[in-house]
């Protein structure tokens, strides 16, 4: 183990970005502009200091990840673990034993999703760039979401799981609340209650796992041996398991979004700045299908099987529904550029259900590689779409056209992105998605063949969109240089701040389609053990 | 030995665990001298009570772990009372230290001597009624919390909705009084005794009619639920908590909550339950009547209706007030297991309760100071007017809604934790929902305060903080609401051993 | 005939009406009708009453009854104090010094704030606070 200061370095991840808003919250921010301009500037720069520190401590524990190493219910082979008593009363007179834990450590299914967290964290810090209004309330509510989705993927604690998936509601309500759109107040909210709703359950679900293992330790609950008689989740495949995953399907669901929990998403979207809006379709969104693979399927491996078939359809409609969505925008929406990307989300996370919902490694690794991609991939259209509504303020989809001449680096970059997100072959985006067919045909043959109509959907609208921006005529409007003062825009291209967040994930999208096996091999391992653990007990219950 | 003399000695023997009340009464009688001997300094009475107070709980750090039953059955000393006490101390004194910086109470020269007596003389009332196991000392303590708590209501009396809110508390509070009043009566008359434990071993016999056994303790149900204002008998919960000075709300939302809990449950699980299974299945009623869904419905409307109102309440005080309710219902899903995790963890969501629902009225008392108003529309743009203040009113208010890492979400956890212990599936899940609906207007505060903002020009944009004094202890409020949401084992230990009631 | 526990108060209850009746009836019979205005007073050998009995009472007359009241209703517990106060020694005096002197200083807190004058000396009249009638105000408005 590494440590520095008596620490691992995944406390180090999780908790330097506390850290940081720590430093922002005792610098004052200044009376007049000048100083206010000084603190600004010193607020964005530790904000990028910790994170690059993050992004340095994942590529580290990456590189340093033992691959032979499976993980998933056992405690022994998860790696870089930290294990401290949270709260420890032996002896109580009416509980027993109180145990809740620090516990944290990775294996192959949460190291791509840490690595993604830093990647993404880092690169919106670039894009807050323009942020002006309280720049300090900003960045410590960013900071403290980093740290709450870094817990969600690190904890092995479902208790300490549960406080970071609630520790990162509040700094999300307040960054789409304040720093969002005309309708920022509606999306805030809807977000805020739509996530409580199902966290809730989620809560009542661990408090009854808690009571059948008697502690929060997420590999005791993966061990139904260890499961009292006198729980009401004794028993593989009871009603109660079965209410009890449906209560936790539905809370990872909704984050997902899986349709039909899906209606805050588009909103949330359209309304949050554009970092923040980075961060949701980046790194939110996946929070709620690692949610499933970490604690949904090894815990409820019976119920799983049950409804196997169920989930694989949530999928399939989240493909379809979200592409016809997408689509829909042309016909009926407003055509709003961030709300077809955010109903472009819906449709790709549908991939990722689905692949879960396959049981087989092909499936299962296309839909953790779909999870990374459709990170940076989305994560890079919303930084794409903040780029032009930076200049334009604006969003529509009508009021551009012909923008190609005008930025032509900016229309490369958008190219790539799109390109990815509808799946072209050489982008990273094509093999996940090829391997969730291929694990999916396997499993339903039938899906698999309706699922591909969401690529076909996908690609419509995304050269439609593409079509509609870039080429054709420029409108008169924007014929003029974007910023005639030349103040903050010095070219009409992108500029180097930009650059910076952008070309990394251009690099990212083109390796990993090359060489897929970069990230492929991080995981194999421990969603074959995975699968292998969940068809064992699930089908031990149906015998 | 004359009987005199032995009841001289039982006397004696009890006067030394009595020695709290003692003190406290002592305080009184002392802070009203002191304020009628120098009339010149305003506060005197105040520091006065709060320098009692403090020595009353070091005498109370005596009683702890002691079980004893003083006056001849009268009242009893065990750990749940002294729990309770500590408690009705912390809350008292908290408020004694909030109320020197409130202004509306200091307005027109207002003498304040009679002020911080009256809260010690409720203390009085608390303290007793924590303790009581006969129905003659439940009824005189709840007289003496009620009578102190009307005049405090309208002590500021020359605002009118002050002087209503008192008026409709009195009259609100002797209706309910009287109907207690006769259930008691009934139960009197049904086994000629006034000692709940007797009255338990009269029914336990079986020569007792059962019927005026019930009704009565419906009846004394009226009395206890209009304390801890649960939905049907809290309607006079908005209208004082609105009317009444801002420190009064917040006491009355917490102590006398609090103290109308503590003899509720003591006094259900003394007189209805089978004395045997009194640790591990309770509910097994003697009399065969279904008191668990009496609480379990009182429990669902509480919450439901609490929580449901306060989404269109404009005034914070009034939605406070309704939250209030609605946190009443929280409990009482405890209450309805009645087991001992159960009163576990009702005394644990009371300490965080506490501390949140303190911070978070202290904080508009503070808003109200300087803006003049407790109405929602003007906390616009207070998060940026006041940043400090409106921060720490959102860790209060998202304790309050329970969320974590905040001390609220471990009451709740542990009232969750107790309800399924039990197999209420279909009461926590109402009570997971009504937590989400609660976060609703909860968040209506904070909406008002950050999402909204007043234009630049307008002469109510002053930025303003608060005194350092009330500050920090605003402050210290905040710290411990987060730090008891990170680490709540002493008090968890605490509570756990405090549930042992004297039998 | 078999009378329970209530029906001898029953019978109580019929023969003090009775009894009550009897009387009346019998006086309305013998006594001699001589109606004089003085006789028809309200109080025919005091003060002749002035004005409606309907009136508001000064509420200082509410405070001075409840002081007596206290001081009143401490007799009822000094009575049987001083038939076993021998038997309960020093003990039993003490308490009972402290239980007069609480009341004591509740009548010493009367009087120094002025409760027991008639006419108090110098009376504040309450008025509504100026913030709260802004606040009106501006809700109006609104």
């Amino acid at each position: 183990m590494f440590t520095f200061l008596g620490l691992g370095p995944l406390t180090w991840i999780t908790f330097l970005p506390i850290l940081g808003m720590i430093i922002i919250l005792l610098i004052p921010s200044g009376e007049d502009d000048l100083a206010k301009a000084k603190s600004q500037n010193l607020y964005r720069w530790i904000t990028v200091g910790v994170t690059f520190i993050q992004l340095v401590i994942s590529i580290f524990l990456v590189l340093n990840f033992n691959l032979k190493f499976a993980g998933v219910n056992d405690p022994n082979s998860m790696q870089f673990v930290e294990r401290a008593n949270w709260i420890y009363l032996s002896g109580l007179p009416l509980l027993g034993n109180l145990k809740i834990q620090y516990f944290i450590g990775i294996d192959g299914i949460s190291a791509p999703m840490v690595l993604l967290t830093t990647i993404v964290s880092f690169l919106a810090t670039f894009a807050s760039w323009n942020i002006k209004k309280s720049a300090k309330g900003y960045f410590s509510m960013y900071l403290l979401l980093v740290t709450g989705m870094m817990g969600v993927f690190v904890a092995l604690d479902f208790f300490l799981f549960y406080v970071f998936w609630e520790l990162m509601l509040l700094p999300m309500y307040f960054l789409i609340g304040i720093w969002g759109g005309a309708n920022k107040e509606y999306a805030a909210i809807k977000f805020f209650l739509y996530t409580l709703f199902g966290s809730v359950f989620m809560l009542l679900v661990m408090i009854a796992l808690y009571f059948a293992v008697g502690s929060f330790n997420m590999f005791d609950m993966m061990d139904f041996a260890k499961y009292s008689h006198s729980s009401i989740l004794y028993g593989m495949g009871s009603n109660w398991r079965l209410i009890a995953f449906a209560a936790l399907f539905v809370g990872f669901a909704i984050k997902v979004p899986s349709v039909p929990f899906h209606t805050w998403l588009p909103d949330a979207h359209v309304e949050a700045p554009t970092p923040i809006s980075v961060i949701l379709a980046g790194v939110l969104l996946k929070m709620g299908t690692y949610g499933m693979l970490r604690i949904a399927w090894p815990m409820f491996p019976d119920a799983v099987m049950y409804f196997q078939n169920w989930i694989a359809v949530i999928g399939l409609v989240s493909i379809v529904y979200g592409a016809l969505c997408a689509l829909g925008q042309f016909k009926f929406g407003k055509r709003d550029f961030k709300k077809l990307i955010a109903y472009s989300s819906v449709s790709h996370m549908g991939y990722v259900v689905l692949g879960m919902a396959s049981m087989t490694t092909e499936g299962m690794v296309g839909a953790i590689f779909q999870m990374f991609n459709h990170g940076t991939i989305t994560a890079m259209l919303f930084m794409i779409v903040g780029v032009i509504y930076d200049r334009a303020h604006t969003r529509g989809l009508d009021d551009f056209g012909g923008l190609a001449n005008k930025m032509p680096v900016y229309t490369g970059i958008m190219t790539i992105a799109f390109f990815g997100a509808i799946g072209l072959p050489g982008l990273s985006g094509f093999v996940s998605e090829a391997m969730v067919f291929l694990g999916t045909f396997k499993t339903y043959p039938i899906y698999a063949m309706i699922a591909g109509s969401g690529i076909i959907l996908g690609a419509s609208y995304m050269l439609w969109a593409l079509q509609k921006v870039f080429f054709g005529k420029l409108p008169e409007r924007w014929s003029g240089p974007w910023d005639p003062t030349h103040k903050i825009y010095k070219t009409d291209d992108v500029n180097l701040v930009e650059k910076v967040a952008l070309v990394p994930l251009v690099i990212i999208i083109i390796y990993l389609g090359i060489n897929p096996n970069a990230m492929i091999g991080l995981m194999s391992n421990s969603v074959n053990h995975l699968i292998e653990f969940v068809k064992l007990s699930g089908q031990v219950a149906h015998l | 030995m004359t009987i005199t003399q032995s009841y001289l000695n039982n006397l004696m023997a009890s006067v030394g665990y009595f020695a709290p009340e003692i003190a406290i009464v002592v305080t009184f009688i002392v802070a009203i001298l002191f304020d009628l001997m120098f009339k010149k300094s305003k506060n005197i009475a105040a520091y006065i009570s709060i320098i009692g107070l403090i020595i009353t709980g070091f005498i109370l750090s005596g009683n702890i772990g002691i079980s004893k039953s003083l006056f001849d059955g009268l009242i009893v000393v065990d750990p749940y009372s002294t729990f309770f006490k500590f408690l009705f101390l912390i809350t008292t004194i908290l408020i004694m230290v909030m109320s020197l910086s409130y202004k509306e109470l200091y307005d027109n020269n207002r003498k304040v001597g009679e002020y911080y007596s009256m809260l010690v003389g409720i203390t009085f009332g608390m303290f007793l009624l924590a303790s009581a196991v006969n129905l003659i000392t439940i009824y005189l303590s709840i007289e003496i919390l009620s009578l102190s708590s009307y005049v405090l209501a309208g002590y500021t009396k020359e605002i009118r909705r002050a002087s209503e809110a008192s008026l409709k508390y009195v009259i609100y509070g002797s209706l309910s009084s009287g109907i207690m009043v006769y259930g008691m009566s009934l139960l009197y008359g049904a086994t000629m005794t006034l000692d709940v434990a007797k009255i338990n071993v009269a029914i336990l016999s079986g020569h007792v009619e059962l019927f005026p056994i019930i009704i009565g303790g419906l009846m004394i149900l009226v009395g206890f639920g209009y304390k801890m204002s649960a939905v049907p008998f809290h309607y006079w919960t908005p209208d004082v908590y609105e009317g009444a000075p801002i420190t009064i709300t917040s006491y009355l939302s917490v102590a006398s909550k609090a103290a109308g809990f503590a003899v509720f449950i003591r006094f259900f699980k003394d007189l209805y339950l089978l004395p045997a299974t009194s640790d591990i299945n309770i509910w097994n009623t003697i009399s065969n009547f279904h008191w668990q869904t009496i609480v379990a419905v009182l429990s669902v409307l509480t919450m439901t209706v609490g929580n449901f109102v306060a989404l269109w309440q404009e005034n914070v005080k009034r939605l406070l007030a309704y939250s209030s309710i609605a946190h009443a219902g929280y409990i009482l899903m405890a209450v309805v297991v009645m087991t001992n995790v159960g009163i576990t963890s009702i005394l644990l969501y009371f300490v965080f309760y506490m501390i949140m629902n303190l911070g978070a009225f202290f904080v508009a008392q503070l808003f109200a100071n300087k803006i003049g108003s407790d109405d929602l529309k003007d906390y616009i743009g207070l998060g940026y007017r006041s940043p400090v203040l409106a921060v720490l009113m959102t860790v209060f208010l998202i304790s309050l809604t329970g969320l974590p890492p905040t001390a609220g979400f471990i009451g709740k956890f542990y009232i969750f934790t107790a309800v399924l212990d039990k197999g209420f599936v279909w009461l926590a899940v109402i009570g997971v929902l009504n937590s989400v609906v609660s976060l609703f207007y909860y968040a209506k505060i904070f909406r008002n305060m950050f999402l909204r903002s007043v234009a630049d020009d307008t002469k109510n944009n002053f930025k303003f903080s608060a005194p350092a004094f009330p500050l920090s202890i605003a402050y210290v409020l905040a710290f411990a609401t987060i730090l008891f949401g990170l680490y709540f084992s002493p008090i968890l230990n605490w509570a756990e051993n405090s549930v042992t009631m004297f039998k | 005939m078999y009378l329970t526990t209530f029906g001898i108060v029953l019978v109580f209850f019929i023969v003090g009406a009775l009894f009550v009746a009897v009387g009346l009836f019998t006086a309305a019979l013998v006594r001699p009708k001589n109606p004089t205005p003085e006789k028809l007073r309200t109080y025919e050998s005091g003060e002749i009453p002035m004005g409606s009995p309907w009136i508001q009472f000064n509420n200082r007359f509410y405070i001075i009854g409840l002081a007596y009241i206290i001081f009143d209703v401490e007799l009822v517990l000094l009575f049987p104090w001083s038939v076993v106060y021998k038997t309960l020694g020093w003990y039993s005096f003490i308490a009972m010094v402290i239980f007069l002197m609480i009341l004591i200083i509740g009548l010493v807190y009367d009087w120094a704030k002025g409760y027991l004058e008639w006419d108090k000396p110098n009376p504040v009249i309450p008025q509504l606070n100026e913030l709260i009638i802004h606040r009106k105000k501006v809700n109006k408005e609104n």
